[in-house]
Order: C-alpha cells, then sequence, then structure tokens
C-alpha cells in the first residue's frame, strides 16, 4: 500500500520535473533554432570527428564555472552561463548536437581534451607558446586585456603612469605581479592570495586600486557597481577554444563558426549581454591568427 | 646545487632582509602589547574583586576562542568598514598582540597560584596593602615559575606572525618575501628554506635570551 503511494508521488513529481526539463529545452532550442535552422545542419560521415559527434549527439565542452562574466554556475537558474557558455552553444547548434558542459580549471582543460572527456575547451585561456605546441586553438575569440579597476570617486587614478605611490593590488604569483612592477614601479603591490581578498580591499579602502584581467574585473563591477575601469591596458591575452592536438577538422569547423557569429551581429549581443553593459564598452571581435595571437602574448613579457 | 641555493638568498638579499625586518617590527610590537595586557589580564584574573576577576575571564575566553585569522578579519575589513582608519601594520600587531596576551595571562595567572596562599595572608597581617603585596612578594616568585611556559609562548607568537603576511593585510613579512621570490624565481625550495632561516634566528635569539632569564632567576637546589 505504502509503496504504491509512494511511487505514484514519485511519478507525479518525475512527471513535473521531467516537463519543466521539456519546457527549457523549448524555450532555449527554439530561441537558437531561428538563428540556426535545422536545415542548416550538414551533415558529417560517421567515423570522423565531426560525424563522432553528432553519432553520440552532445559536444563535451569544458568551461570556467567560477570565472563570471564568462562561465559561472549561475546560483537562481543552477546552471553554467557566460559568454564562453554562449559560444559552445553556437558550436552545438550548428552541429546540431546538444552541449554537455563540464567543470575544466586550468590544471585540468588540457588533460581533459587529451583523455577525450571534453571535446572542446572554452575556459578563458589564453594562446601562448607553450600550449600551442600541446593542443589545436581555434582563432582568437576575444581578447582579454589588463586593466586597473578602482572606485569612481577615485580621481587620482587616471591609468597605469597615476599609480606611483599607490597601493595596488593583484593575486600573488599572477603574471600582474611582474607587469605592474614593471610599468608601475613607484606603485606599492599587496599581494594577497585571491581576488575576492583584492576586492574587499578596495571596498574598504585599504588599496587605491587593483589591476587583473579585464574579465575578472568585470566580475567584481557586476558586484559592485561602485567601481569602474580606467586607463589604457596594460596587456593582452588572446582566448582561444582549445581542441585536441591533431584534430584539425574540428578546429576548422570552430573558426567557421566563430567567424559567422563575429560577422552575423551574435558576437555584438552576447559581448554586450555580458561585459559591454557593465564596462561600457564595444564589442572588439578579434581579428587575428593564432601566431599572431603567440607574437601579442610574447609582447607582455617583453 | 648547494650554490643554487645560496644563489637565491644573494640575487634576492635587499627584499629577505626587508621581508625579515617587517618580521622583525611585528614580532617586537605585538610582545610589548601581549606582555602588557597579558600582565593586566592576569591581575585582574586573581584580583580580590569579583567583578575583575569576570572582566578578565571573559577576555581571555575571547581572545583565547577566536581564531587568530578571525582576529584579522574583524580588525581589519571589519573595523575599516566601521568607518576606523586603521592601518594594516596596526590591525596585525594588534591582534596577534591581544591574542597572545590570553594565552600571557593564563600563564602568569598558574604562576600567581603556584605561590602558597599563606604568603598572602602573611603579608597582608605584617600590613602590606594588596597591590604592594602582589608586587613585592607574589609576582617575583611568580615570575620564576613562569618563565619556561612565556617562553613557548613567545615562540608560538614569532611563528604566528607569519599568519600576518599570508592574511588579507597583505604585508610584506619573512614568510610572504620567500613566497614572493618563490613565484617569480621558482626556486621554490631554496625560497622557503631561506625564510625558514630567518625564523630560526628569531626563534633562536628568544630561546637564549629565556636561558638567560632562567639561569639569573633561578633558585639554587
Amino acid at each position: 500500500m505504502k509503496t504504491t503511494r509512494w511511487l505514484a508521488v514519485l511519478a507525479l513529481v518525475l512527471g513535473l520535473v521531467l516537463a519543466g526539463c521539456g519546457d527549457d529545452e523549448e524555450s532555449g532550442g527554439g530561441g537558437e533554432a531561428t538563428s540556426t535552422p535545422a536545415a542548416d545542419v550538414e551533415k558529417f560521415d560517421a567515423g570522423t570527428p565531426l560525424g563522432d559527434i553528432q553519432e553520440k549527439g552532445e559536444i563535451a565542452i569544458g568551461v570556467k564555472y567560477d570565472v563570471p562574466p564568462f562561465g559561472f554556475n549561475n546560483p537562481s537558474s543552477g546552471k553554467v552561463e557566460g559568454f564562453d557558455v554562449d559560444l559552445g552553444q553556437a558550436v552545438a547548434d550548428k552541429l546540431g548536437v546538444k552541449p554537455k558542459f563540464i567543470e575544466a580549471i586550468s590544471d585540468n582543460r588540457i588533460p581533459f581534451l587529451e583523455d577525450g572527456t571534453a571535446d572542446l575547451i572554452l575556459s578563458t585561456m589564453t594562446i601562448n607558446e607553450e600550449r600551442v605546441g600541446q593542443i589545436e586553438f581555434s582563432d582568437p575569440y576575444y581578447i582579454a586585456k589588463g586593466r586597473i579597476l578602482v572606485k569612481k570617486d577615485n580621481s587620482d587614478i587616471t591609468g597605469v603612469d597615476t599609480l606611483g605611490g599607490k597601493n595596488v593590488c593583484t593575486a600573488l604569483g599572477s603574471t600582474y605581479e611582474a607587469t605592474l612592477k614593471k610599468q608601475a614601479p613607484d606603485a606599492k603591490l599587496k599581494l594577497v592570495d585571491s581576488y575576492s581578498e583584492c576586492l574587499e580591499s578596495l571596498q574598504n579602502g585599504s588599496v587605491d586600486a587593483i589591476s587583473t584581467d579585464d574579465v575578472i574585473l568585470t566580475g567584481m563591477i557586476i558586484q559592485d557597481d561602485s567601481l569602474h575601469l580606467v586607463g589604457d591596458e596594460l596587456t593582452q591575452e588572446p582566448y582561444g577554444a582549445g581542441i585536441k592536438k591533431g584534430n584539425t577538422e574540428l578546429k576548422e569547423f570552430v573558426d567557421g563558426v566563430f567567424s559567422e557569429y563575429k560577422e552575423d551581429g551574435r558576437y555584438g549581443k552576447t559581448y554586450e549581454k555580458w561585459v559591454g553593459q557593465y564596462t561600457d564598452t564595444e564589442a572588439e571581435p578579434p581579428d587575428i591568427s593564432v601566431d599572431e595571437a603567440v607574437e601579442l602574448v610574447k609582447q607582455n613579457a617583453g | 646545487m648547494p650554490f643554487a641555493f645560496v644563489d637565491t638568498l644573494t640575487e634576492n638579499f635587499d627584499e629577505f632582509l626587508r621581508g625579515f625586518g617587517t618580521t622583525v617590527e611585528l614580532v617586537v610590537v605585538s610582545f610589548v602589547i601581549a606582555m602588557g595586557v597579558g600582565t593586566l589580564i592576569a591581575a585582574f584574573r586573581v584580583a580580590p574583586s569579583p567583578w575583575l576577576q569576570r572582566i578578565g575571564g571573559l577576555y581571555v575566553e575571547c581572545f583565547r576562542n577566536i581564531p587568530l585569522l578571525v582576529l584579522i578579519f574583524i580588525s581589519y575589513p571589519g573595523l575599516r568598514r566601521a568607518g576606523i582608519d586603521i592601518s594594516a601594520f596596526v590591525a596585525g600587531v594588534a591582534s596577534l598582540g591581544l591574542y597572545t596576551a590570553a594565552y600571557v595571562a593564563e600563564a602568569l595567572r598558574s604562576g600567581v597560584f603556584s605561590v602558597n596562599k599563606g604568603q598572602i595572608e602573611a603579608s597582608l597581617s605584617l600590613g602590606f596593602t594588596y597591590p604592594q603585596t602582589m608586587r613585592r612578594i607574589i609576582l617575583p616568585q611568580a615570575f620564576r615559575t613562569v618563565i619556561s611556559p612565556l617562553g613557548s609562548l613567545i615562540i608560538a607568537m614569532i611563528k604566528n606572525s607569519a599568519i600576518l603576511g599570508g592574511s588579507i593585510l597583505a604585508l610584506d613579512d619573512l614568510l610572504k618575501t620567500g613566497r614572493v621570490v618563490a613565484s617569480r624565481t621558482f626556486d621554490v625550495i631554496p625560497a622557503f628554506v631561506w625564510a625558514a632561516v630567518g625564523y630560526l634566528i628569531l626563534t633562536g635569539l628568544a630561546t637564549v635570551a629565556i636561558r638567560m632569564l632562567e639561569s639569573k632567576y633561578a633558585v639554587r637546589r
């Protein structure tokens, strides 16, 4: 008796949950379908990398779960969202498969490609010389810039040349430690373990500025709109999608999706949604090759 | 390999020296606070007034039972958000000093209790006031028994000072210098070994000072 009643309740709950999921897919998938109708989907031969993904019906995409606004777990929707996630969705749509987003942290993303856990990595990964030897990169889809974040009511700091004598926070061991020592040698560096400590220090006034990627700084502005970015960029970090070494078929496919994405206006919309509205900047889709990206990163160190 | 070890020190010597200096400053100021406040609280704890005893007890329970890192968060971001313009150094030495003071107070109290109660009664009946009894009769004897536990506390305090640099205070102390050098040069082990040598110099000096005090106040048995 009891068991059957439980089963009935369970069935009811499951039904509701499944109905809820179904609605989600319809609304999410439906919205995308207008931009990429099903007729557009090219069928690839079985046995080729792209054909295998279509066979499986899903593409495993490694994204960051803790880097708003590029890849982060939204507590209100319970889903991973962000700029990288939107790009991954575009690739999956073009292939006519479902995206399966998995968490890829900096340490495990390249191994994930090598062992096949992920087909594609979209996790704020800078294209540099060492990595180019290990994996294939798509053409750069975003160029993150080293910037300076200050309180809006601070008019003393207008750029890197006005940091002299000021307390500037960045993460211990990050590339910005060296960058700041070179570009602002008179700044008083406050090195902490995490960027959340930098944000707290800026808010309580114990530091005057934070310097790191604009991606991380934009995440801070989303938290606290009394902060803004100032000055020119200190460095440039071109991001590329990572693909297993030798899988040029997928690399070329992703390049095609990205260039279409940049040209048909979706890039601008996505940029505005995740970055532009917080930083008052226009989308600048990068138009450089992987080799040029590597050169750009070399200049940062130079 | 041994030469690479020495290079890490010589090439970053100014940085290590500055870090060592910061740690010395932190330790000396915290020590003064810990001894001053600790003695005062110990006096409260053994005072004849129950209210003073309660205040002393409350202090000890608060500062001994809150982790040092939490004290740092209260005293620096907390007070700054409350509108008090406290500096990282002041917040650091206040946290470490007041934290250690609770332990110093307990050590001193146990020293006072180690002196036979009969001595207080004898002293009072001879016409000494209570403060005089404490200062002239009890505390000199109590001090002798607590030199050794106080020494342990001071050594623990020197090591606890490393928490200040690693915290949100972002003070450039000795351990922090080791971490900065390690992250820049990737000579991780030499960088931390030299930081350890710096701490050993400080704890070694403290040990020698304690030994000297012990032999000076020792009772020939």
